[in-house]
């Protein structure tokens, strides 16, 4: 996951989709969310390294980042990640009325991150929203 | 950052933001080029199949050296051409030692193609004094002001170089650069780096010199070589030294296009002990019954009742075998194993030099870079695959080193004679008719 994320070896993507596959097509939803990363990090990384994992599934980007520069969640303790305020917005909220939601993030820590993300679709009408992420 | 820095080196920085430095001599080079089908790495000249390697929005990354920081579109080097800005103390060499007449003539010729900025190979045997042979080369090259780097595959030889470098050159401050080294990196004149660090210089050194070029994982590697040749100027000089060069460089110099200096004595001006072959068929199988060949045994005793020994195996898993089935046969003697992921092992080649120990039994880790005088060494299982032809002529140099036993017994177990073994007999066979020659005239 090191060299995968921080190191940046895309190609290594492939070695834990087809665990994350099997994972996904066990759950029932109706839309399958990544959790997005900053524009930055998609100019400096390249790449988001959930979408990278969900390759050929279907998913919607539907969350973006507020702010185009981040301080890093794993840079941060365990006190300042669960501080954090609210770093997402919504791209468009007008069919969530009542949806399932299968949120997907590459690492659990504190869950501040999926929270923040299930909070803001329950606010837009999501019935229900689940979370899946490949390590904690 | 400082610019210093920057100077003959390249450093990687995002595009997207703006660099921390602002310098009319800055420059933003490019980190790959793309072509239709492939992306080649402009630091290391790795050559990837673009769909391998590609990003979301059209954006590569070389694979291969991502060690020392990923190389991707998304990213520029900036670099400072090389200024050689360096304050030249006025006493350069601070070395007393003496060359013998042999070695003179080698280091003289040496200092002659420096100073021309010529390819050439040191071809020494093991146990020359190489080191001290290059010193006269790297003081004239300093007093002219040029930037100069001794590069080695190994870090343990790296290791070792410093110390001895910085006595010879006290009055110059060394920058060492290893992967394990967390000091910062500093500008300065003369450098020891691992050929690995080679690939964060661009067109810095007027002169550079490859140790051990034949050892892993420097030979072979192309991205090694490549970055070799982009750490050097375009005019500068590269001396490449070993006791075993590899086909690659013979072939260089048959062609022409590396100058070769020969010294196939030791600095005692005695010959190199040569290999003796002894037949010992499926000796694994015989060891995992606690069996070793009746020769070997036979002739540890022999050795051991005045001498030490390193006794070489393959590999790891044949450690303990063959440590028990020793047990048996030498219960007084003490011994143990190494190999290069035990945790005691600078500790017990340590304890082994003190001469607690008797001998080591222990794999190719132990090849070069380590001199235990007087010793004879064994190795069961020559012909495997793990030593290379060049590795058995280190194993072998390591006996007959000193001047008060310049000779020593060297003795290969082998299930059977493979091409390996042989070139390996050939190449100490040579460099003992050149030896010879020098003796008598």
């Amino acid at each position: 996951m090191q060299e995968y994320k921080f190191q940046g070896q895309y190609h290594l993507r492939k070695v834990f989709q087809e665990d994350l596959r099997r994972a996904v097509s066990n759950l029932e939803y109706d839309l399958l969310v990544p959790i997005p990363v900053t524009d930055h990090t998609m100019k400096t990384r390249g790449f988001n390294q959930v979408t990278g994992l969900l390759e050929g599934l279907h998913y919607t980007e539907l969350l973006v980042h507020k702010n185009k520069q981040k301080e890093a969640q794993s840079k941060k303790d365990r006190h300042s990640r669960l501080q954090t305020k609210q770093p997402f917005t919504i791209k468009q909220s007008s069919d969530l009325y009542g949806k399932t939601v299968l949120l997907v993030d590459d690492i659990y820590t504190t869950g501040r991150t999926l929270y923040h993300a299930a909070a803001l679709l329950h606010e837009v009408g999501c019935n229900r929203v689940q979370s899946l992420s490949l390590a904690r | 950052m400082k610019l210093d820095e920057l100077y003959g080196r390249r450093v990687l920085f995002p595009q997207v933001d703006s660099f921390p430095l602002n310098d009319s001599r800055l420059q933003a080079l490019p980190t790959l080029r793309v072509t239709s089908k492939n992306i080649i790495c402009l630091r290391c000249g790795t050559v990837s199949n673009k769909s391998v390697v590609a990003m979301p929005r059209d954006q590569y990354y070389c694979p291969e050296c991502i060690t020392l920081g990923r190389v991707s579109t998304l990213d520029k080097f900036y670099h400072v051409q090389e200024p050689n800005q360096f304050v030249i103390p006025e006493q350069i060499l601070t070395w007393t030692g003496q060359l013998s007449s042999l070695q003179a003539t080698t280091s003289e010729i040496i200092r002659d193609r420096m100073e021309r900025h010529c390819r050439q190979l040191l071809w020494a045997v093991t146990g020359a004094g190489k080191t001290e042979m290059i010193f006269a080369g790297i003081a004239a090259a300093l007093s002219r002001g040029e930037r100069v780097a001794i590069a080695s595959p190994r870090v343990d030889v790296c290791l070792e170089l410093y110390p001895r470098l910085q006595a010879a050159f006290a009055n110059f401050p060394i920058a060492l650069l290893h992967g394990r080294e967390k000091q910062k990196y500093q500008y300065a004149q003369l450098t020891i780096c691992t050929t690995h660090q080679l690939l964060r210089f661009y067109h810095a050194f007027d002169n550079l010199i490859v140790d051990e070029v034949d050892s892993f994982p420097y030979a072979a590697n192309r991205a090694l070589l490549y970055a070799t040749e982009n750490a050097i100027k375009p005019d500068g000089g590269l001396l490449f030294m070993t006791a075993t060069p590899g086909k690659e460089l013979i072939h260089q110099i048959q062609q022409k296009k590396l100058l070769v200096s020969y010294l196939p004595l030791r600095y005692h001006g005695h010959l190199l002990p040569q290999i003796k072959i002894h037949l010992a068929f499926n000796w694994r199988k015989h060891l995992l019954q606690r069996r070793l060949p009746a020769r070997l045994i036979k002739e540890l005793r022999l050795t051991l009742a005045h001498h030490h020994c390193l006794l070489f195996v393959p590999h790891v898993a044949d450690l303990q075998p063959t440590f028990l089935a020793l047990q048996r046969v030498f219960p007084k003697i003490k011994f143990t194993t190494v190999h290069a992921a035990d945790p005691k092992r600078l500790e017990k080649v340590q304890s082994m030099r003190a001469g607690k120990y008797q001998f080591l039994i222990t794999t190719s880790i132990l090849e070069r870079g380590v001199t235990f005088p007087e010793i004879d060494v064994f190795v069961l299982g020559a012909d495997d695959q793990v030593f290379s032809s060049s590795a058995l002529v280190q194993i072998a140099g390591r006996a007959g080193r000193s001047l008060k036993r310049p000779t020593g017994k060297v003795n290969f177990w082998v299930n059977s004679y493979n091409r390996r073994v042989r070139e390996a007999q050939r190449q100490i066979a040579y460099m003992n008719t050149k030896g010879r020659r020098l003796t008598n005239g």
